[in-house]
């Protein structure tokens, strides 16, 4: 590093940054190297008692210019050759399109290779944390990604794992990540997870009795997902043209094309 | 093989990324040698907290999830390790489950604060730090040395723009309860009581008024459930459900994950205090 | 043979014209100088059994460490040289400790053994950016037992780099006629006590001493314990089963 000049005393938790950051009123900052753009797209996955659906739409914009309409977010990893087959785990990526092809392609390889090194399937319990540590070995160049991880657990259960850009990972219930996720999530919450929904009749004020969130069926979680998609369609330029879904199941990943508005 | 055909073949540019990409599909990866990719630049740190740091850009492209108020005290009766869940990232919630205290095993604890992701890998590494030591000298690991491990891992990286405030909390039979805070800066302190994070000073504020050494163990676990409380409801980067663990001789237990909204207004409607927010929800 | 042989047996990378690797060909004779070790794989777990050589009074018995823990769920005992034995165990641990790491689940054990077996042929001169750890094979064999999602199993371990899955297995000076015994009481029905008695029983007729509870070992690695090493109280109370004679 160079010069290591004593930063102004920071609130909390600063960065470790050799110097204080500068702000905006002093001199103008460089962003000369700046690897990364930004492709919107937005992706969504919700996890149930026997499976867990992923989607996302397959729009492709730079700034307000739509490069193609269809490039697919969700990729299947493991299984057997190119085509993937066999493989129960989906992964989805939003961001930047290289980073994420990239970053599938080494968890994919990483993937196919443990089978080999111990003879059995990666669960998505390791696939998860292998991700996790993946996003964490550029900690100082990241991907410019966000990604979802769906799949089945070791009991059978919907499985599914939420990023930050350098790794730090939950297993949640459903989750929504990239350009539209702002207007995805908080509709999740409500129809998902049941927040801030009542028991009618159980009161008025603090007598109101919360709704317990349960599993959902697929057939409704299939359609919440895609009124999730119409709606931020019509609220986001970057989200629109296709949707594409994958089902994972006991039987395999079911693959599901629906059209959106292409406006 | 691979190295005969690496000593032939010319490749176009030194990419040692790729090399040991290689090696980890080969072998497995290497937690060991710690390779970490970096950006083609002279000045990678001060590049990262242009991409990065949100404090100083607000509108910089990689919002990192951030974790908020953590706290720990040493008691008559152990330790208490409270925690809120949200991160944020920039103005946006990430998320509200956040578990912010990490099990390192059964008789550790950390907690996170800062960056989400720096704590929860370096934590786990940690962890396995901490079990090679206990294979290695048949005994547990101190809370003293657990610590010092991750402060000379983080002081390792300083400047490169780890982004941590932790706490390992824990009882060894060499040193009782011991509590250390450790940060990203390579600080490294014991004590007795310590608030982490964007709401550390309201957590301060009823810690201090109301913490005594003689406590009992519920009334505690009840002054860490109330100072988390307290900074919940004036930070508006803490928030969401309050993780409460008691460390005691035999290994930590855990006291619950609860919503914090219940139990805001139980405190108020039953105890009185927060008497500026008014009780009529009409 | 034998003047042919002292050619080709100083290079330890250096094959003879018979296809031989004499260096690790005698590495393997170093094991046959060790102590006696037993493994015996049963449904319920996999005992492991060793032979401690007090050859003083003074000796403390205690310190002499022939099985050692790799993880909670895998153990393994050795025999020959112990200091070989100790980069190879520390190898493991890191192995296995990493695993855990990078996937939140425990080693497999067929995986741990190959792990210890890919550091076996790692001496000589080391090829260009790899590491060379010895400039000899280890002198060492290691019984690996464990506990995994395919329940219990045993691994013999070589000098060479080799590795088998065996029901019961003896290594050590005495694994000739240890062997030839667990071959012939060896059932699959065996249930974990009768499991120690047959260790012990196989390292009392192959042992020179007299077997008591100071001078043999066990452990057992099950699906609930884990590994574990027996306590001076639960090996006293083994041997006192075993039946005079």
């Amino acid at each position: 590093m160079a010069s290591i000049l004593p930063g102004a005393p920071q609130e909390g938790i600063g960065y470790s940054f050799s110097q204080a950051a500068p702000n905006a009123a002093s001199e103008p900052r460089q962003h000369s190297f700046y690897p990364y753009s930004d492709n919107g797209g937005t992706s969504l996955g919700i996890s149930g008692t026997d499976f867990t659906i992923m989607a996302a739409d397959t729009r492709n914009v730079s700034g307000y210019s739509i490069n193609t309409r269809y490039s697919p977010r969700l990729y299947l990893i493991g299984g057997e050759g190119p085509e993937n087959k066999g493989a129960r785990i989906v992964l989805s990526v939003v961001g930047f399109t290289a980073d994420g092809s990239a970053l599938k392609e080494r968890l994919d390889n990483i993937v196919k290779m443990y089978k080999y090194h111990h003879g059995k399937p990666m669960s998505v319990s390791a696939c998860a944390q292998r991700l996790s540590h993946l996003l964490y070995s550029k900690r100082f160049f990241p991907f410019y990604v966000s990604a979802i991880l769906g799949g089945l657990d070791e009991e059978g259960k919907g499985a599914l794992y939420s990023y930050d850009y350098v790794g730090s990972y939950e297993r949640e219930q459903c989750r929504s990540a990239g350009a539209a996720s702002s207007l995805i999530m908080p509709f999740l919450d409500n129809q998902v997870n049941f927040k801030n929904q009542y028991q009618p009749g159980s009161g008025t004020g603090h007598n109101l009795q919360a709704v317990v969130a349960e599993p959902l069926p697929r057939e409704r979680v299939t359609q919440l997902v895609r009124d999730a998609f119409t709606s931020a369609v019509e609220r986001h330029i970057e989200v629109g043209d296709g949707l594409q879904m994958m089902i994972i199941t006991k039987d395999g990943v079911q693959e599901k094309y629906v059209e959106l508005k292409k406006d | 093989m691979d190295t005969l055909v690496a000593q032939y073949s010319c490749p176009a540019i030194e990419d040692t990324t790729l090399d040991a990409e290689q090696d980890e599909l080969l072998h497995g990866p290497d937690a060991l040698s710690l390779n970490f990719s970096l950006p083609p630049i002279a000045q990678p740190s001060s590049w990262l907290r242009a991409m990065t740091d949100d404090a100083s850009n607000p509108n910089c492209p990689i919002k990192i999830a951030h974790g908020t108020t953590t706290l720990a005290f040493r008691f008559k009766g152990g330790i208490i390790v409270c925690t809120d869940s949200r991160a944020t990232q920039g103005n946006w919630i990430a998320s509200q489950t956040v578990k912010k205290v990490i099990e390192i095993n059964n008789s550790l604890l950390g907690t996170m604060a800062g960056g989400a992701a720096d704590c929860q890998y370096w934590l786990a590494y940690l962890g396995m730090q901490c079990r090679l030591h206990e294979l290695r000298n048949k005994r547990r690991i101190t809370v003293a040395a657990a610590s010092k491990i991750l402060a000379n891992l983080v002081y390792s990286y300083k400047g490169m723009g780890l982004s941590m405030g932790t706490m390992c909390a824990g009882v060894t039979p060499q040193e009782g309860p011991a509590l250390y805070y450790v940060d990203s800066d390579g600080t490294r302190m014991a004590g007795n009581m310590f608030c982490v994070g964007s709401g550390q000073t309201f957590a301060y504020g009823v810690l201090d008024a109301e913490y005594r050494y003689e406590m009992e163990d519920e009334e505690a676990l009840e002054l860490g459930r109330r100072s988390i409380l307290a900074a919940m409801h004036r930070d508006a980067y803490s928030g969401g459900f309050i993780n409460l663990y008691h460390v005691k001789e035999d290994g930590w237990v855990k006291h619950g994950f609860s919503d914090m909204n219940p139990i805001f207004w139980k405190t108020k409607l039953e105890k009185g205090e927060f008497s500026n927010v008014t009780a009529d929800m009409e | 043979m034998f003047i042919a042989r002292s050619e080709y047996d100083r290079g330890i990378n250096t094959f003879s014209p018979e296809g031989r690797l004499f260096q690790v060909e005698y590495s393997l004779e170093a094991i046959k100088l060790g102590s006696t070790a037993i493994g015996v794989s049963t449904s319920e777990g996999v005992i492991l059994g060793v032979e401690k050589r007090v050859t003083s009074t003074l000796l403390e018995t205690s310190s002499v460490e022939k099985i050692v823990e790799i993880d909670r769920h895998i153990g393994c005992a050795m025999s020959g040289l112990q200091a070989d034995a100790r980069s190879m165990v520390e190898h493991a641990r890191v192995q296995s400790q990493n695993h855990a790491f990078h996937y939140n689940e425990p080693l497999r054990v067929e995986s741990c053994t190959q792990a210890i077996c890919d550091l076996a042929l790692r001496f000589g001169e080391g090829a260009d950016g790899e590491e060379s750890i010895m400039s000899r094979p280890f002198g060492v064999a290691l019984l690996i037992a464990g506990y995994d999602e395919d329940g219990p199993s045993l691994y013999h371990a070589e000098p060479s780099g080799t590795f088998y899955r065996y029901d019961a297995k003896a290594i050590g000076s005495g694994s000739e006629g240890a062997q030839a015994e667990l071959q012939n009481e060896f059932h699959k029905s065996l249930t974990l006590p009768e499991a120690e008695q047959l260790v012990l029983k196989t390292l009392k007729q192959v042992m020179e001493e007299k077997l008591d509870s100071k001078n043999v070992q066990l452990a057992s690695v099950t699906k609930d314990k884990g590994f574990r090493i027996y306590s001076d109280e639960e090996m006293a109370e083994v041997v006192s089963r075993l039946p005079t004679n």
